[in-house]
């Protein structure tokens, strides 16, 4: 298994897609070799020198803290990692939809814990989406992007549970009903008190869900608080000055309202009437 | 045409945008001109005034119902209208209650907030009538059936796919990777953000014929020049976005949420015709994955980009002017 590279940037920076390319060699890809990180860093852009969230640090301490904890069980890694990575990594949404950041995260500073995560048993090798495809499958976006989904304003105990449950992350990250706060809080409480667990009772979920929001306007039933900017802004500012991110406790993300509780109750009874009668297979629809 | 389990309005949503303001960062307002936004192509380019640090935007809206929404034996109560803004690049959706205009009155209005930090391209804007059927709550009555474009960045409301094109000396540019291609006149890259061509600027006049603005077989040469560079990327983006399709676990694609859908939408009745754009994914998804026909279908590609790019017109411009050239060296 490769280590990380001999030179890890000091600082993130953007990589693109084409100039990524050619450092997704068969080598890496198996686990078995990866580049010096020299002349990577010749076809890099850089970020803004004054933004001390771009020092890449404390990033590569939490991937090494990951991989030591979560040896034994590596898919565990991504309920610890996913809120920690947010905290760390504070970012706007249209900072977080550049896929430049993320391969450069992948590709540059921390290429090893991409295949300590997700070098595939089956075939000995890691999917090349996993360091620059899309961001619900690529190694780092979809663990911020899940933290950001599922974070209930500043608490994020539902993003241990949902990244908890393969099946979710897997599944639901890419569909646009969870992008309603309500529908994605709803969710994890059905997961959470048990009400549907496999992959399959998901998927069966999430089609009847998007099935019934053709009929049922989701934003009416159930409303959400509107964004404040400002304080999102606040916590990115901080930034500046965050000690590193706590290891034993859950962090803190930015301290915006939470989803009103009603909307959640109301979403949780409709979604769980919704599916007692969605067609799951392998589920006997008599018992 | 999808079935309702209970009546709906036959007709849609009118939406339209009445205005636009940013606010900038250090606090102040500026409301933009009309410019921001055209009707005609359902589209506001926020970008329009050049500022690159405002906060948010404030749009405007004012929403018609069509006729019956009111009437007294409507199978719904509490009829209420909303907009909805949708951005599948950075998953936002936020929505906002419109109010009616006066009572009894079909118009409904209000105000929409765009974040800039929420968006890094476009995000779609769309109206829902709601009410109360039978006991459920929150029912669909009708909605726009045309969607508002919102570009956070263009300068210039208009819907369709904008692509970015960079001039670049390919041998000396920051951008190393380029240097491997410094024989070509330009490329082509569709991991970008939007699709960007990179012009060479190494190439010996290329700059000077692409911003020829005379009238002369100059600049049809250019148009020429650049049919077939739109033709290249209109080839590349679809091969690029069928290339990245997401598989559901029924083995069907999922319609990409950004501009690789768009480009998708667009080309695809022309790859696969007579179909609806779906179905026409799902075909074309499966002769690329499957065994057979993947070849067959680049002419159709190929077709489909040809027409986008504007080529046939290119070609008979600069023939009618070269007739033209040497008609006026023979005489």
């Amino acid at each position: 298994m490769i280590t990380q590279p001999h030179h890890v940037p000091e600082r993130l920076a953007l990589l693109s897609g084409s100039a990524a390319d050619t450092f997704l060699t068969e080598g890496l890809l198996r686990g078995e070799e990866v580049h010096s990180g020299i002349d990577m860093a010749k076809v890099v852009e850089p970020l803004p020198e004054d933004d001390a969230r771009w020092s890449t640090e404390p990033i590569r301490s939490l991937v090494d803290d990951a991989m030591f904890a979560f040896d034994t069980e590596h898919t565990g890694a991504d309920a610890w990692l996913a809120p920690r990575i947010h905290a760390t990594l504070r970012l706007t949404r249209r900072e977080a939809a550049d896929r430049r950041l993320w391969n450069h995260l992948a590709l540059a500073v921390a290429p090893d814990y991409v295949v300590w995560r997700h070098l595939s048993e089956a075939s000995r090798r890691v999917a090349p989406e996993r360091f620059h495809g899309p961001t619900d499958r690529q190694c780092f976006s979809r663990l911020w992007w899940a933290a950001e989904l599922f974070r209930n304003g500043p608490d994020y105990g539902p993003v241990e549970v949902a990244c908890g449950n393969q099946d979710l992350i897997h599944t639901v990250l890419r569909k646009d009903l969870i992008d309603h706060r309500p529908t994605a809080q709803a969710l994890v409480r059905l997961l959470k008190d048990g009400k549907v667990t496999t992959g399959r009772e998901l998927n069966g979920l999430s089609v009847a869900i998007n099935a019934a929001g053709a009929t049922v306007v989701y934003d009416a039933l159930a409303p959400d608080e509107p964004r404040d900017a400002a304080d999102l802004r606040d916590w990115i500012e901080e930034a500046q000055t965050a000690p590193p991110v706590a290891r034993h406790v859950l962090p803190q993300g930015p301290d915006e309202e939470p989803v009103p509780d009603e909307s959640v109750s109301v979403l949780t009874d409709y979604f769980t009437e919704l599916f007692e009668t969605a067609p799951v297979r392998g589920r006997r629809t008599e018992d | 045409m999808k079935i309702y389990p209970y009546k709906r309005l036959g007709r849609p949503i009118t939406l339209r945008v009445t205005s636009v303001s940013l606010k900038l960062s250090d606090g102040t307002r500026d409301p933009l001109d009309t410019s921001a936004y055209s009707t005609q192509e359902q589209a506001v380019a926020l970008g329009v005034a050049g500022h690159s640090d405002w906060v948010s935007a404030t749009i405007g809206l004012s929403a018609t119902l069509p006729p019956g929404a009111d009437a007294p034996d409507a199978a719904w109560s509490d009829l209420r209208v909303l907009a909805v803004l949708t951005d599948g690049e950075t998953n936002v959706r936020t929505s906002t209650p419109l109010t009616r205009d006066a009572e009894g009155s079909r118009d409904w209005s209000g105000h929409l907030e765009v974040l800039r930090d929420d968006h890094l391209g476009r995000a779609s804007l769309s109206a829902y009538a709601v009410g109360t059927v039978d006991g459920v709550r929150g029912r669909s009555i009708t909605e726009t059936d045309r969607s508002w474009i919102v570009d956070t960045v263009s300068d210039e409301p208009v819907r369709g796919l904008r692509l970015d094109v960079r001039k670049a000396s390919f041998n000396k540019s920051s951008r190393e990777w380029l240097r491997a291609y410094g024989d070509a006149p330009w490329l082509v890259d569709t991991t970008a953000r939007v699709p960007t061509v990179f012009v060479n600027t190494d190439i010996d006049g290329i700059v000077g014929l692409l911003d020829s603005n005379g009238s002369g077989v100059e600049s049809k040469a250019r148009d020429l020049l650049v049919a077939q560079m739109a033709t290249d990327v209109w080839t590349a983006v679809f091969h690029g976005a069928i290339g990245d399709l997401e598989v559901e676990p029924d083995g069907g694609p999922v319609f990409p949420t950004d501009w690789q859908g768009e480009v998708l939408r667009e080309m695809l009745p022309d790859v696969v015709p007579g179909v609806h754009v779906e179905e026409a994914l799902r075909r074309v998804h499966r002769r690329r994955t499957g065994e057979a026909g993947w070849g067959e279908l680049q002419t159709r590609i190929h077709y489909a980009a040809v027409r986008r790019a504007d080529a046939a017109k290119a070609v008979g411009f600069m023939i009618r002017s070269l007739e033209r050239t040497n008609r006026e060296s023979e005489t």
